[in-house]
């Protein structure tokens, strides 16, 4: 027994039906399932002001590095990150705040007393005490964090 | 543009072969006269491919954790972007495969396409049903809620009662006790053995299929056979698209159950199994003690030996159901049998269920004790500790009752804990708080009179008394208290107890309670049949 071959509009039309329904059945699965998939990578990031130190503890000039417990939802638990931040007195009430984090490859960096220069312990990266880049790979000056001062308490914004 | 498509498209044909594959799949010829019942086997392997792809996802968020497991489905329904829905299409996804995969079988029985040389693909099509079968029952526990741990403890339990049962029960636990090791077993079996027999089954299903080409109607017509694209395939199409549509809406318009955490002690829980369970379960009623294996080994070792060997049994070419009377009539009573024990299972289940929207008296009374300030201190936005509301029960519910009493528990020194705990009555009234927090049901809004019960149970009853198994167990169990006495009892037995029994050890209560505390509560208790 042969089999038809039937080449007319009919058979067209019948595949471009079964194309269309498989189509919708693939575009709706494809945007519940991949929104799912995607969606905790695509949320946003909570900030908040944490106290981070007074300013009476800070000297003037000199970087110090103050660690911050911020909390974070990390999938379905909350986490508690220690972060450290960097804080250099500019004046009488005035605060910068340097994140930690090597502009290079993520790694920390820490402040060298001696040469009053940040390094990074990596591949050599060094900042000065606000943020530029003084040689090594970096591509950019470290992050800069918002802080504001309450009542001689320092807070920052992570 | 198309024309360097095309060239690509004739290179990759001409290393891969891909349009002859693509042809020897889309040109299967198909009887003329095969209907559209001839579509429920395209169904199963769609709803399959939507189990398979909806599980890759949940397998992105889910903790097989006795832990974390139960936070991480929470997550899945509550955080994640369309997470209810990818559950849902899970959840519902499975009963419909069973659904499916029944329906199926009952076409091929009735058109008599398991006859020879079909046999080998009958019996594949068995096994697989019994494979996904098993997906379904091991993907029960993962949410690792209560009907989980419970349904779980039963399927454990039965499988002690056959041939070397306390083995099987053993491996089936991985442990002594169903815990951890359970839950990872019952995970690596859902994930990874049984995808690799359903994948194996599939192929070898799908490939005797085409060995032996489609049955199609059961009095063959002389015209010639039609290709499969598109011509069958239309009917699949519109055949699978509305079984898609009827999934999706479920799974849009009905949260995929979660009941609460997993709680070994809640004495008040009562397992069932999943409806397409339902049956065995209410088998096993009818066979108690020592027959018990009748209901759970040679009941289901004979439907599933017989429907084996079916091809075998039934050997004569005839497929047209009225020359096959016997198969017909056996499957009429298989059917009919399965049919009345779901429909008693589902009965007594609805008539013995506890209306679960509704929280029990303790936990009502615990929202409100949870709003004192020691709690406060710490609970509260901005807290050190998490929001009651919004608190998952991760510790033991010895520990909850052991902060509550005593809240420096959490961590001695650490941090001034408020002075002076709460009584065990109230901290078995949060405990119940929070298992219902923990279920994901919405806050209730009780009457005035029925939050003045909830909170005379929990401040005082609760001390001895159990209900809706919260509470203590050294004094009659209040649940059902409105079947064995009226209001008036109750009333003279909460004021003065021994003005009705001499010898009665419980305290008297008629100058602690206000009237309209004693009228909620004997109100309350005198409905409670």
């Amino acid at each position: 027994m042969g089999i038809v071959q039937d080449e007319s509009g009919r058979r067209r039309f019948f595949a471009r039906i079964v194309t269309t329904v498989h189509a919708a059945i693939a575009g709706t699965l494809g945007v519940v399932l991949g929104g799912a998939a995607v969606s905790s990578a695509l949320g946003g990031k909570d900030e908040s002001w944490l106290p981070a130190t007074t300013l009476g503890d800070l000297p003037p000039g000199v970087p110090t590095p103050v660690v911050v417990g911020v909390t974070r939802r990390d999938g379905y638990t909350q986490v508690i990150d220690q972060r450290t931040v960097f804080l250099v007195r500019t004046g009488a009430s005035n605060v910068t705040a340097l994140d930690s984090t090597c502009t290079h490859l993520g790694c920390r960096v820490s402040w060298d007393r001696e040469r009053e220069e940040l390094r990074c312990p990596c591949h050599g990266g060094v900042y000065d005490r606000t943020g530029a880049v003084k040689a090594g790979p970096p591509p950019a000056p470290l992050a800069t964090i918002a802080t504001r001062i309450d009542g001689g308490q320092v807070l920052v914004r992570l | 543009m198309k024309r360097t498509f095309g060239r690509l498209a004739d290179w990759i044909d001409s290393r891969t072969g891909w349009r002859s594959v693509r042809a020897h799949v889309l040109d299967e010829p198909i009887p003329e006269g095969t209907g559209w019942w001839f579509t429920t086997g395209s169904v199963v392997l769609f709803l399959l491919g939507v189990q398979f792809a909806s599980g890759v996802v949940l397998s992105f968020y889910y903790v097989p954790s006795s832990t974390s497991a139960y936070d991480s489905v929470r997550y899945v329904m509550e955080q994640v972007t369309f997470g209810r829905i990818v559950r849902g299409l899970h959840v519902f996804g499975a009963s419909f495969i069973v659904i499916a995969a029944v329906v199926h079988m009952l076409r091929v029985v009735v058109s008599g396409s398991y006859k020879k040389p079909r046999e080998v693909t009958w019996i594949s099509g068995m096994l697989l049903l019994l494979v996904i079968l098993a997906f379904a029952l091991t993907g029960y526990l993962l949410p690792w809620d209560q009907r989980a741990y419970w349904a779980t403890t039963v399927t454990i339990n039965i499988a002690r009662s056959g041939p070397f049962g306390e083995y099987v029960a053993g491996v089936l636990r991985g442990g002594p006790a169903l815990g951890a090791l359970t839950l990872l077993r019952w995970y690596a079996a859902h994930v990874f053995l049984l995808p690799a027999a359903l994948f194996a089954l599939t192929a070898a299903h799908l490939a005797l299929m085409r060995r032996h080409g489609i049955s199609g109607p059961v009095r063959p017509r002389p015209q010639p056979s039609q290709p499969f694209y598109p011509y069958h395939a239309l009917k699949d199409s519109i055949v699978i698209a509305g079984v898609f549509a009827l999934l999706l809406t479920m799974a849009v318009t009905i949260r995929a159950p979660l009941d609460a955490i997993a709680d070994p002690t809640n004495a008040s829980y009562v397992p069932r199994p999943e409806w397409y369970f339902m049956s065995l379960f209410q088998l096993l009623k009818y066979f108690p003690g020592p027959l018990e294996p009748v209901a759970t080994i040679v009941i289901p070792g004979v439907v599933i030996g017989g429907l084996l060997a079916l091809p075998f049994l039934d050997r004569r070419p005839d497929r047209h159901p009225r020359q096959r009377l016997a198969v017909m009539a056996a499957f009429a009573v298989l059917g009919a049998g399965v049919s009345g024990l779901t429909y008693l299972g589902m009965r007594d289940a609805t008539a013995s269920s506890r209306d679960d929207t509704q929280w029990n008296a303790l936990a009502i009374a615990g929202q409100e004790f949870a709003r004192d300030e020691r709690c406060m201190k710490c609970h509260r936005a901005g807290g050190v500790a998490n929001v009651l509301d919004e608190t998952r029960m991760r510790k033991e519910p010895r520990w909850t009752l052991a902060h509550v009493r005593d809240p420096e528990v959490i961590a001695p020194g650490l941090r001034p804990a408020p002075a002076g705990g709460m009584s065990e009555a109230q901290a078995q009234s949060i405990l119940s708080f929070m298992r219902e927090v923990s279920g994901g049901d919405g806050t209730p809004a009780p009457s005035a009179q029925e939050r003045t019960a909830a909170l005379v149970l929990g401040r005082y009853c609760a001390m001895c008394h159990m209900i809706d198994g919260a509470g203590a167990s050294t004094a009659p169990d209040l649940s059902s208290v409105g079947a064995r006495h009226d209001a008036a009892w109750l009333r003279m037995w909460i004021t003065d107890p021994e003005s009705v029994d001499a010898f009665a050890s419980m305290p008297a209560f008629g100058t602690t309670l206000t009237p309209e505390q004693l009228d909620a509560v004997v109100n309350y208790l005198a409905a409670r049949k």
